[in-house]
Parts: C-alpha cells; sequence; structure tokens
C-alpha cells in the first residue's frame, strides 16, 4: 500500500459499480463540480466492438451458434450471442454458492454500464401504497420514505434518461414525464380488446427509450434491438448516457477491472476508501475519497459490506442490525404463451418497434385483494410479432412438425401468430431468503463468495396461479389456443426459479433506525455517515414495478442529500 | 479501448429523412440496415463464396453429400423459397464441426449409424438409396423421436410435480434400437432448420421485414383489419 499521503489522490467520492445506481451517481455528482473516481469490475465498454445493433445472423459463419456451436451445449452467451450482457449466471473464477434445499441464480454483468447496457428498461414508478405495504396488510415492512419524497427524483431520472410512455392516471402505476409511445402492433392491439372485455387494465409501455431528441441523442428508429446495447443511445444505458458525458469533463476518473473488496475505515469510524484487486495485475489496490458510495449491485455491495469487517462490526459493516443480506427479494414471474389463429396469414409488416411490447398491463385489481387468495400484484407484459429469426427459434416446431414440406409451410403459417405473455409480480420478503458469505469458498481474487438462500412462500405460488388463469382468459378471449405446456406441466414448472428474473434487490434495507435496516431513507448507512448505498440494495420491498427507474431515483436523491450534508460538514 | 471516450451516434449526425442512409453512413462497421441492402450484401458475399467451390473441412466427400441430401429433404424447395441445401446448411455444420470435436463427434458417429442402419434395412447406404428409402427411415426416426420425446416429458413432469410424487408404474415402449438415429436426427434437423431460417433465403420465405430504422413507427391498416376481422372483436 502506498505509505506517503501528499501523494494521495482524493477524491470527493469513490463509486463502485456503473450500473443504474453508479451511473446516476456519477452524473449527479459530477454536474455538482465534484471529482469522482468510478471502479468496474469489467473492462471499459468499446461499443464498436461490444453492440451488434443491426447485424443478420447471416453475418456471421456460425450465424449466431457462436464458434464450434457453444449455444447448442449450453455455453453460449446468455441471452444468445447477438446480445450484450457481457456477463452470464455464471462467471469463471467468481463462483457463489447456494445453500442445501434452495435454488437461486444471479446474473451479473462485468462491463462499464453493467446490465443497463442490455436490460428490458421497462421503467414503472412505485405507486404510493408501494411504499407503505405493511399499512395495507400487514405483511412486509414499510419504507422510511412516501411516494412523495421520492416524486421530484422519478421526474428528474425519467427527464434525464427519457421514458415513453402515455398519461393514464393508474393508481397501482403512477404517470410520469414521458416521451411520446409509439402506437400498438396488431397482437397488442388483440390483447388490449381482450383485456377491455375482461376488466385488465391496457395501456401503452413505459420503457427507457427516447421518442425525440435529448441530450444529443438521437431519437429511437424502431429497430427493436435494444437487447444489442443502442448505438444511437436512443435507449438508456448508463455507460453512454451518463458514464461517457461525465468522462469528458475530465473530473472522472473510471478504474476499469477493478473489482472491490472492502470499504477501508479510518480510526473514527469513517470510511475512507476501497481496496481493491487490480484484475489486470492481480494486485491489491486502494482508493481514498472524502465519500464512499456503493453500487455494484444489491447483492455486491452486500457481500463488500459483508467483507468489510471490523471491530467494531464483526459481522460486516454497518450491520448492528445483523439484517445486513436478509430479506433478499427477486420478482415472481410466470409465463404462458398461446397460439392466435386471427393472425395467421396476416399482411406481414416490420413489428420491431421500440423493442420490447408496446403495450402492457398494470396491476388492475388493487382494490379487490379481499377477494383474492394472495397478497399485492403484479403487471404483465406481451411477447409477439414477427421476430427476426435466429438460432433455436425453429427447433420447437420442427421436433412438433417433423420435416420436409409440410414442416416448412406450417412454420411460414404459423409465422408471428404466437404470443406471449410474463407476469412480474411482488414477493412478500421472507426470512428464508438471504446471503451471507460462504465461510469456505473465495472467488479467484481471493474475496470470499456469497452463498444464497431462497424460499418462494404460498403467497408467491398462488400469485403465480392467478397469472397463469389470467393468461389463459386473455388467449382465449381473443380466440387463441394455449399452447405448449400440458397443465400437469404448468403446474410443475409454475414459478420462475429465484433470482432469475435478475430484480434481484434487498440485503442492506433502509429504514428509521439501526436497530430495524441498514441504511436510512437517504442509502446512507445508520453507523458510517460518509458511506451511501446507491443501488437495489436498499430496497424494503419488490413492488411489481421493474427496479431500475427506482434505483435511478433513489440514486439521485441520495446524491443532492449526500452534497447538501458534506457542504454542512457531516459528511 | 482507444484513448478517445467513446460514445454514441449523436443526433446531428442524423437527417431524419434519410435515416437510413445517414445511419448507415454514421456507424461505421454497421452498413447494413434495411432489408434490401442487406440482400445486397449478403448475395455479394455468396457471389464471393462462388468463386472457388467451398472447402469441406470436417466430413469426408460421402459424408458431406449425405449431410447435402438431408438438407434437402428436411427443409425442401418450394414454390416460396429454396431448400436448406440452398441456404447453406452442409456448410454451416461443418463449419461448426471443425472448430469443435465433440459436435464432429455427434456427426460422424450419427452418419456412420444412419449408413448402417439403411444397409440392414435396404443393403445401401444412405447417399445411394432411392428417394423413397431416404425417407422412409427419416419418418421411422420422427415417429420414434415423438415417442421418446412423449415418454421425457411425461417423466419431467412426475419429477418435478408434487402432485405425481407416488407416481411407479408406468411403461412406455421405449425404441432403444433406434436411440442414437433418434439423437442424430435431432440435431442434423435443428442444425438444418437453424441454417434456414437464419440465412437471407429463410427470412424471406417467413416474410421477416425488421431489422430497419425509420423516423416514425408505424402499423399497416391492412394488418390491423385483416387480423381484427378474423377475431372475435370483428
Amino acid at each position: 500500500m502506498a505509505q506517503n499521503p501528499r501523494n494521495l489522490e482524493t477524491f470527493d467520492a469513490v463509486v463502485v459499480g456503473s450500473g443504474a445506481g453508479g451511473g446516476t451517481a456519477v452524473q449527479v455528482l459530477i454536474a455538482k463540480g465534484m471529482r469522482v473516481a468510478l471502479l468496474e469490475a469489467g473492462p471499459m465498454l468499446d461499443v464498436k466492438t461490444e453492440f451488434k445493433e443491426h447485424k443478420w445472423p447471416y453475418n456471421y459463419d456460425h450465424r449466431g451458434a457462436e464458434e464450434g456451436g457453444a449455444a447448442y451445449f449450453g455455453k453460449g452467451k446468455s441471452f444468445g450471442f447477438f446480445s450484450t450482457t457481457s456477463g452470464g449466471w455464471q462467471l469463471e473464477g467468481e463462483p457463489y454458492t447456494v445453500g442445501e434445499g434452495s435454488q437461486f441464480q444471479w446474473f451479473r454483468s462485468r462491463i462499464l454500464g453493467g446490465r443497463t447496457n442490455h436490460y428490458g428498461r421497462m421503467s414503472f414508478r412505485f405507486a404510493e401504497y408501494d411504499f407503505k405495504p405493511y399499512d395495507k396488510d400487514g405483511l412486509g415492512f414499510n419504507w422510511p420514505i412516501s411516494y412523495q419524497d421520492i416524486a421530484p427524483y422519478y421526474d428528474k431520472a425519467e427527464e434525464f434518461i427519457g421514458v415513453c410512455g402515455t398519461q393514464e392516471n393508474v393508481a397501482s402505476c403512477p404517470d410520469g414525464k414521458f416521451h411520446s409511445a409509439p402506437p400498438p402492433k396488431v397482437h397488442e392491439m388483440l390483447v388490449k380488446k381482450s383485456c377491455d372485455k375482461l376488466g385488465i387494465i391496457c395501456i401503452a409501455n413505459r420503457r427507457a427509450v427516447i421518442t425525440k431528441p435529448l441530450n444529443g441523442r438521437a431519437p429511437c428508429h424502431y429497430c427493436g434491438q435494444c437487447g444489442r446495447g443502442c448505438l444511437t443511445a436512443s435507449a438508456y444505458s448508463s455507460s453512454q448516457v451518463q458514464v461517457f458525458p461525465a468522462m469528458k469533463t475530465g473530473r472522472l476518473k473510471v478504474l476499469d477491472l477493478a473489482m472491490a473488496r472492502e470499504v477501508i475505515m479510518d480510526a473514527n469510524g469513517k470510511a475512507k476508501g476501497i481496496l481493491y484487486i487490480d484484475k489486470r495485475t492481480r494486485t491489491e489496490k486502494t482508493i481514498y475519497a472524502k465519500a464512499v458510495i456503493l453500487a455494484a449491485s444489491a447483492c455486491e455491495s452486500t457481500r463488500i459490506l459483508l467483507n468489510s469487517k471490523t471491530k467494531e462490526f464483526p459481522n460486516g459493516l454497518g450491520n448492528g442490525s445483523g439484517l445486513l443480506g436478509r430479506y433478499l427479494m427477486d420478482t415472481v414471474g410466470f409465463g404462458l404463451s398461446g397460439y392466435v389463429p386471427a393472425l395467421e396469414g396476416m399482411p406481414r409488416y416490420d413489428t420491431d418497434g421500440y423493442g420490447g411490447a408496446h403495450l402492457f398491463m398494470p396491476w388492475w385489481l388493487w382494490d379487490k385483494h379481499n377477494k383474492l387468495d394472495f397478497p399485492r400484484g403484479y403487471h404483465i407484459e406481451i411477447g409477439g410479432g414477427y421476430g427476426m429469426p435466429g438460432i433455436g427459434s425453429y427447433h420447437g416446431a420442427a421436433r412438433r412438425l417433423g420435416y420436409g414440406a409440410e414442416m416448412k409451410k406450417k412454420i411460414r403459417e404459423g409465422y408471428g401468430a404466437s404470443i406471449g405473455f410474463a407476469g412480474r409480480g411482488e414477493m412478500i420478503p421472507n426470512i428464508h431468503s438471504y446471503c451471507e458469505l460462504d465461510p469456505t469458498v473465495v472467488d479467484k481474487w481471493g474475496i470470499p463468495v456469497l452463498r444464497f438462500h431462497f424460499k418462494w412462500t404460498d403467497y408467491e405460488w398462488k400469485q403465480a396461479r392467478h397469472m397463469e388463469k389470467t393468461f389463459a382468459d386473455i388467449i382465449t378471449t381473443m380466440g387463441g389456443r394455449v399452447s405448449g405446456l400440458s397443465a400437469a406441466q404448468r403446474e410443475a414448472d409454475g414459478i420462475s426459479i429465484p433470482g432469475t428474473i435478475i430484480h434481484e434487490v434487498g440485503g442492506a434495507r433502509m429504514g428509521t433506525s439501526n436497530k430495524n435496516s441498514v441504511l436510512n431513507g437517504y442509502c446512507q448507512a445508520h453507523d458510517v455517515k460518509n458511506l451511501f448505498v446507491m443501488d437495489g440494495a436498499s430496497f424494503v420491498s419488490n413492488p411489481d414495478k421493474n427496479p431500475t427507474l427506482t434505483i435511478n431515483a433513489l440514486a439521485w436523491r441520495a446524491c443532492d442529500y449526500m452534497a447538501d450534508e458534506m457542504r454542512k460538514g457531516n459528511v | 479501448m482507444s484513448n478517445s471516450i467513446p460514445a454514441f451516434v449523436p443526433v446531428e449526425a442524423i437527417d431524419r429523412r434519410s435515416m437510413i442512409r445517414r445511419l448507415a453512413l454514421a456507424i461505421t462497421s454497421i452498413g447494413v440496415l434495411d432489408l434490401d441492402a442487406a440482400q445486397h450484401v449478403h448475395t455479394e458475399t455468396a457471389a464471393e463464396k462462388a468463386k472457388g467451390p467451398y472447402k469441406v473441412k470436417a466430413f469426408q466427400p460421402a459424408e458431406f453429400k449425405t449431410l447435402q441430401r438431408l438438407a434437402e429433404i428436411i427443409v425442401p424447395k418450394d414454390d416460396v423459397s429454396g431448400s436448406g441445401l440452398d441456404a447453406g446448411a452442409p456448410e454451416f455444420i461443418d463449419v461448426l464441426s471443425s472448430q469443435n470435436e465433440a459436435l464432429a463427434d455427434i456427426f460422424h458417429g450419427g452418419l456412420a449409424w444412419l449408413d448402417a442402419e439403411m444397409r440392414k434395412r435396404y443393403q445401401t447406404t444412405f447417399g445411394n438409396a432411392t428417394p423413397e428409402q431416404q425417407t422412409a427411415i427419416l419418418d421411422v426416426l420422427v415417429k420414434a423421436g415423438n415417442v421418446e420425446a412423449a415418454r421425457r416429458t411425461e417423466e419431467l413432469v412426475y419429477e418435478k410435480s408434487a402432485t405425481y410424487k407416488d407416481f411407479s408404474g408406468y411403461t412406455v415402449h421405449r425404441p432403444q434400437d433406434l436411440g442414437p438415429g433418434i439423437v442424430f436426427f435431432d440435431w442434423v434437423r435443428k442444425m438444418t432448420v437453424d441454417a434456414f431460417y437464419t440465412s437471407a433465403i429463410g427470412m424471406k420465405d417467413l416474410g421477416y421485414k425488421g431489422n430497419g430504422a425509420y423516423s416514425k413507427y408505424v402499423v399497416p391498416n391492412d394488418a390491423m383489419e385483416y387480423a381484427m376481422k378474423r377475431s372475435p372483436f370483428a
């Protein structure tokens, strides 16, 4: 370790992680004139080599199956060759473990911008009631903040990153500052008609995609390939929209391939920097700052805190409550697809659109819980249209249809006539779902790894059954038939594997005191005033709204607070 | 990463009236943005490749001939489009097999099994058999494959579902003799189908119209009316 303090560069803040939380922290703090260091465990992003927007499968000899047909052996990229995930469910040399009797899968990206380079970009505000769920049904916990506290920051986040949508006045999904939304596609109009009949609300989707110019970014050109990374940055990614512009100020130092190990503390109980592994040289290094911001993802930030043991906090930094790692949550997922004869033989058109569905169904039964056998709600996402054929698109059809002229004709006729629904629901945080340090395993950087434990309860299973019935109703109401799985199979496969919706949040939740939480309502550690956690770790509940927009808003609010406190000399 | 800070293609670079062309210019290394242009490029590539005969890397001539014949049978030419052979399925299998020994083994072994089975049934190899004999063996494999798949699905459900935990007494005839053939046919079929539908020929066969760039997204009326008329909401 370097020993001459006069030669040490000290930053106003060091941010660990460059995804939605870290990107927002960098953007906001740089705009305030601060000098910031940003640590990213993966490499710098080069969009020209990493993003495969507009490429065709036949531009590659392997057509997307990857070298040696890796995709056929389950060894291809997690979401296909063309997606820009730069990570996966397993990272070589960086394992995690899962406790006996549990299932959990952890998706990590290792690149500047993290998962925001490829994520679905669904951008829903939490509802007012989402912040006080315990008051509503006596389950889970209330947040220490209210919708009114965060609303101005939803405004700021939406205006900065750019979100499409329409004003609808639906209590479960508050309106925001939206760019205009593109029109619904044909299969989505059928879904809407079906929903109208069934009393289900179906409105324009809300995604972090712009439809008019914003800060030099071009509006969406409707190729629908957001998951490949957007070369025009019309779809939000923290790398292109927040970090790259911040780099141009000269006040942001980006350290890539820097794997944070622990928070360094001084003798007065304040954080003074980060101890990290430089992956290029496999050496331990330090970086110092007046404030430390963890935004490495809910579980990775939790891991850093658990690994930051001090005399005062032998069980992990800021863990006086013993709740560090506890009440880990994911989203409840269930999917069902159907075949819609009305769409057979339709005149072909381009259904790529702005990527993802142009309509969605927010939770519509928020005041009808007395008639349901489960608490909380879910929203519904729609799949369908004439997607670009890829490796694996017709394996199922071919197995069903055999081979030859008849198979070819049937595949052509059925193209675009399938429709899919995905439910995304809220779980109740429970004591069986948590992460802790594995006592025996370290990664290849020598850092103790996480061990996950997770359980769905009846609350989640019953919600998934409600999804199943609802989706089947929507499909049959539009004249379609439920396809694929038998009822028995659906029962057996009836809920997503924990972690696989990639909405894992919690672990360092916020609350009213250091007895019931790790952080306060400003994402600030109760016990370490200059330490903040600005990612999904702070979540107290995991409403049926995808978490990213709320991470953006909470991080922005936390940065405003942190800057004020620094000015006052409190941080 | 280069010294310059990477960014995105800024709005100034894009004239909304000629978005496709400008985007193509602005985004070097993409170049291909609409279907026509893409097909043009693809035709060029194909023409370039056609200059010399394709050099087979992983297969003996007789093996490759069988793959070619299979590609024609699995996705045949019809009045809409060409075949799996036209779409480069044998070359696709060859390239990947040449990069992956495990994949090459699957095909080498599978092709040998197929010829052995044909000798037993018809005293000839697959390549030298009549078209009727060729489809007859594939029909046998498809049928056996369906039985096998149904059995597997049931097993999976029984294994996963709490409802069936006590279930223990069912038997399904297992076409053991055909097992290797079922596995091989699944491989050659899925890779041929993949090669076909990921080719420009296959994209056109389906009528995929995307991967474009537009300043406005429009859903055509004729499509909307077509589906609505045929739906219960007419």
